[in-house]
């Protein structure tokens, strides 16, 4: 897997050399027979042309002794004699068909040579010079015929293998012939295994090429899909890996940017309501000295309550300037809703009654300030109000099982649906009239933001039958960021 | 497309092939086996035909039908000789052949000193037997084991009958002989003789010649001169017909003259064709060749010993010009 393409390489390699070896063995082979019939026909011609330098070698050793015959001479006679001899037995290997009958007539023309030398040479030793010397002209004579019939059998030996050589001539065409047609198909057959083969190789590159370019035009989504069977295709899947990864951290990077974007909403929404705050606290510890003599002067003259609701309004002033950005647990919210209570009591009377069921063991939650304050007082200012009769108020905090409903119900007019969906939506919806400053869709997008749950709060409503707004809050906080945000400004 | 190209690459590649494995079949095929030595020459008895005329038709045809019954015997015949009568070359045919110790020689007789001390002393010496075949030579001087061939006696009685047939009891007669007179001459002339010399009003005029062509002319022309009134011409030795005609042709017309002669001559038959011999002893080559080689195997077979002495003799006819035209 891992060297797949020089396998491949390899392979092409080995095939191209194996083509290679073969037609060079097919020719070495083919050269070698050639080279050993061409070397059996010139053996033939020369073993007959040894016989001829041997006979006459003979009649010149035999010619020689007669003339002078010395021991050294017999010596020689007699290694011509077993020369020719030699020579007559190898040509005995040269019969044929062809030329059966001219070379038994050849062989026994040697053998009356030798005959011939050997009776020259025995009426020599009995001193009959005559009949010698006419045995040595019949040698001689002999030896002129084995000449002759040596050129005879060379001339039979031309015609019994002129088809045979004619037949070397035309095949070493027809060899030529194949070379080129090898050649052909050799040629042929590599430039297409060749195509196919880088074929093979570039695809996938290119595939991948073609994933690349696409990733760098920022499309993630595209699959690498890369088949073969090489590092190509190893490498396709890492980089099909990678642009998994690089997808997955994009998105997570987009989910950190909103969340980010909420925090900066919130911090903005922060700004703005302590802004509003400050526009109104000009200067709160004078505010507050003047309202603590106002409630001792009232408490002086008789005017006990008065000087309570001024101890309220001071304690509600303090509260709302201290906890607008800290959590705080519901038992200071109930305490503060309460003191505003207590405010509005002394202006509606008996017109505001306010109904309150609260669970003491849920107390000690955590949760934003002034949430519930700012829903208390839209009740107040929307259902009591307006009533020449007065509303009714319904404050409760029951325990739940991992949450605490907290809910605030008035019998006023009513919201219609689309009020509640643009609260709901946090689009806010500037409604004057607010002590704090603070309005509905403020809180819920804090309530929000405090939990990160977006069933935090929730509205039931009808024209004409009350309005009903039902926290839910979880008994543990979910994201502990709200508490830091404001802490870096 | 993509199929497209794939058919044509395959086709191509399939050409390639084809051509490729064509090219090397022929050229790899070894259909060029060396003649296979042959073992079986060995038991085979070894003939040879010596002749003096080859390449003439008589013994062409003396020659096939030796070769054609050696091969139905099982011997191996070869045909040696000497060409346009080179007695040279043909002595040294024999010397050979007896050198080579071949089983056998089947010869064309000639009569001279050099071919009977051949075949009497060397051959006998080697103990090979000598055929003599369309010409004889006598077995007290050849010790030939036989001959085959015509009758040459009686082809010259034959044509002397015919001669007289065609030309009437009296006439001039001219006979053209060999200086060189070889037995089976002599012989032929006997048997002309012998029938004419019962007819006292023929006259014969008998001269003997050189072969060569020049002296054949010159000596026709001086017969011509001496005898103007010839009737008829008979040439002894075939191969002087042509001359001799070339020489009557000049002077005269050929047709009123009777010329006859012998089939063993080089231009005989051509002769014979034309016309210009009236008639022409037909011998039987084919079968002079058969028989005699047949007649040597049966001998070293040692089937027949010893063969006949006075030969064995094979059919001859008299062919007349009626016949050819």
């Amino acid at each position: 897997m891992n060297n797949s393409i020089q396998k491949k390489i390899w392979t092409l390699a080995a095939i191209v050399l194996f083509i290679m070896a073969t037609i060079w063995i097919a020719l070495t082979y083919y050269n070698q027979k050639t080279q050993d019939r061409y070397n059996d026909i010139l053996q033939r011609y020369l073993r007959m042309n040894e016989v001829t330098a041997a006979s006459q070698q003979m009649i010149t050793s035999l010619n020689n002794y007669l003339l002078k015959p010395s021991p050294a001479n017999l010596t020689i006679l007699d290694e011509s004699r077993e020369s020719i001899l030699r020579a007559k037995n190898e040509v005995y290997m040269l019969r044929n068909a062809d030329n059966a009958f001219a070379l038994t007539s050849y062989m026994n023309l040697i053998d009356s040579l030798v005959e011939t030398t050997d009776r020259s040479l025995i009426f020599q030793s009995e001193k009959e010079t005559e009949a010698s010397t006419q045995a040595f002209d019949e040698a001689t004579r002999i030896s002129k015929y084995i000449s002759e019939m040596t050129l005879t059998l060379i001339d039979t030996e031309l015609r019994t293998y002129d088809r045979f050589y004619r037949g070397i001539i035309e095949q070493s065409k027809e060899l030529k012939e194949l070379g080129i047609w090898l050649l052909l198909l050799i040629t042929f057959l590599l430039a297409v295994f060749t195509y196919w083969f880088s074929l093979s190789i570039t695809r996938p590159v290119l595939k991948l090429t073609q994933a690349a370019k696409e990733l760098s035009r920022g499309r993630f989504d595209l699959e690498v899909e890369v088949e073969s069977n090489d590092e190509i295709s190893f490498l396709a899947k890492m980089f099909d890996r990678m642009r998994i990864n690089i997808n997955n951290l994009i998105s997570e990077i987009q989910q950190k940017a909103q969340l980010e974007n909420e925090l900066q909403q919130n911090k903005l929404l922060l700004q703005e309501s302590q802004l509003r705050s400050l526009q109104s606290q000009i200067n709160p510890h004078f505010l507050f000295n003047t309202l603590d003599t106002l409630s001792k002067k009232a408490y002086l003259e008789g005017a006990e309550e008065t000087s309570d609701m001024i101890v309220s309004v001071a304690g509600l002033l303090r509260y709302n300037l201290k906890r607008l950005d800290r959590s705080v647990t519901l038992y200071d919210e109930v305490k503060v809703m309460r003191q505003y209570i207590d405010i509005q009591k002394a202006r509606f009377t008996e017109r505001l009654r306010l109904h309150m069921d609260i669970d003491d063991s849920c107390l000690h939650v955590q949760i934003p300030g002034l949430t519930l304050q700012p829903i208390v007082e839209n009740a107040v200012i929307h259902a009591v109000e307006p009533e020449e009769e007065g509303g009714n108020i319904w404050f409760r905090v029951m325990d739940g099982e991992d949450r605490i409903t907290i809910e605030i119900e008035d019998d006023g007019p009513g919201m219609t649906e689309e009020k509640i969906q643009s609260i709901l939506e946090e689009h806010a919806v500037e409604s004057g009239g607010h002590s704090t400053g603070i309005g509905f869709s403020n809180v819920v997008k804090r309530l929000r933001l405090f939990y990160g749950l977006e069933d935090v709060i929730d509205i039931e409503s009808g024209s004409g039958r009350g309005t009903k707004v039902i926290m839910k809050i979880p008994k543990t906080r979910g994201i502990e960021s709200y508490d830091k945000a404001p802490d870096r400004r | 497309m993509r199929k497209i190209v794939l058919a044509v690459l395959g086709i191509i590649c399939l050409t390639l092939c084809y051509f490729t494995f064509l090219s090397a079949d022929k050229a790899f095929r070894s259909d060029w086996q060396l003649p296979q030595t042959a073992a079986s020459g060995q038991t085979q008895h070894r003939l040879v035909l010596i002749t003096q005329e080859l390449d003439t038709s008589f013994w062409d045809r003396v020659g096939q039908g030796a070769l054609e019954q050696a091969r139905k015997d099982g011997a191996s015949l070869e045909v040696w000789g000497s060409y346009g009568r080179n007695q040279e070359e043909f002595l040294k045919k024999i010397e050979i052949a007896i050198d080579s110790k071949v089983d056998g020689i089947i010869v064309q007789g000639l009569d001279s000193e050099a071919f009977k001390s051949l075949t009497k002393i060397k051959a006998a010496f080697y103990g090979i037997p000598i055929v003599t075949v369309a010409n004889d030579v006598p077995m007290a001087e050849s010790l030939r084991r036989t001959y085959v061939g015509s009758d040459q006696y009686a082809a010259g009685q034959m044509i002397a009958k015919q001669l007289i047939a065609d030309m009437g009891q009296a006439g001039n007669v001219i006979l053209l002989g060999d200086t060189y007179q070889e037995y089976y001459q002599k012989q032929r002339l006997a048997g002309i003789q012998d029938v004419l010399q019962d007819y006292p009003d023929i006259r014969t005029a008998y001269e003997e010649t050189e072969a060569t062509r020049e002296q054949v002319i010159a000596t026709t022309k001086d017969l011509m001169n001496r005898v103007p009134d010839a009737d008829a011409f008979i040439a002894v030795n075939a191969n002087m017909a042509e001359a001799m005609l070339h020489e009557i042709g000049r002077r005269s017309r050929i047709e009123p003259y009777h010329v006859y002669s012998f089939d063993d001559g080089r231009d005989s038959e051509t002769l014979f064709a034309q016309g210009k011999l009236d008639g022409m002893i037909e011998q039987s080559p084919e079968q002079m060749g058969a028989l005699s080689v047949n007649l040597m195997m049966q001998w070293l077979r040692g089937e027949t010993v010893p063969l006949e002495m006075d030969g064995y003799l094979t059919e001859i006819r008299m062919a007349k010009a009626m016949d050819a035209r």
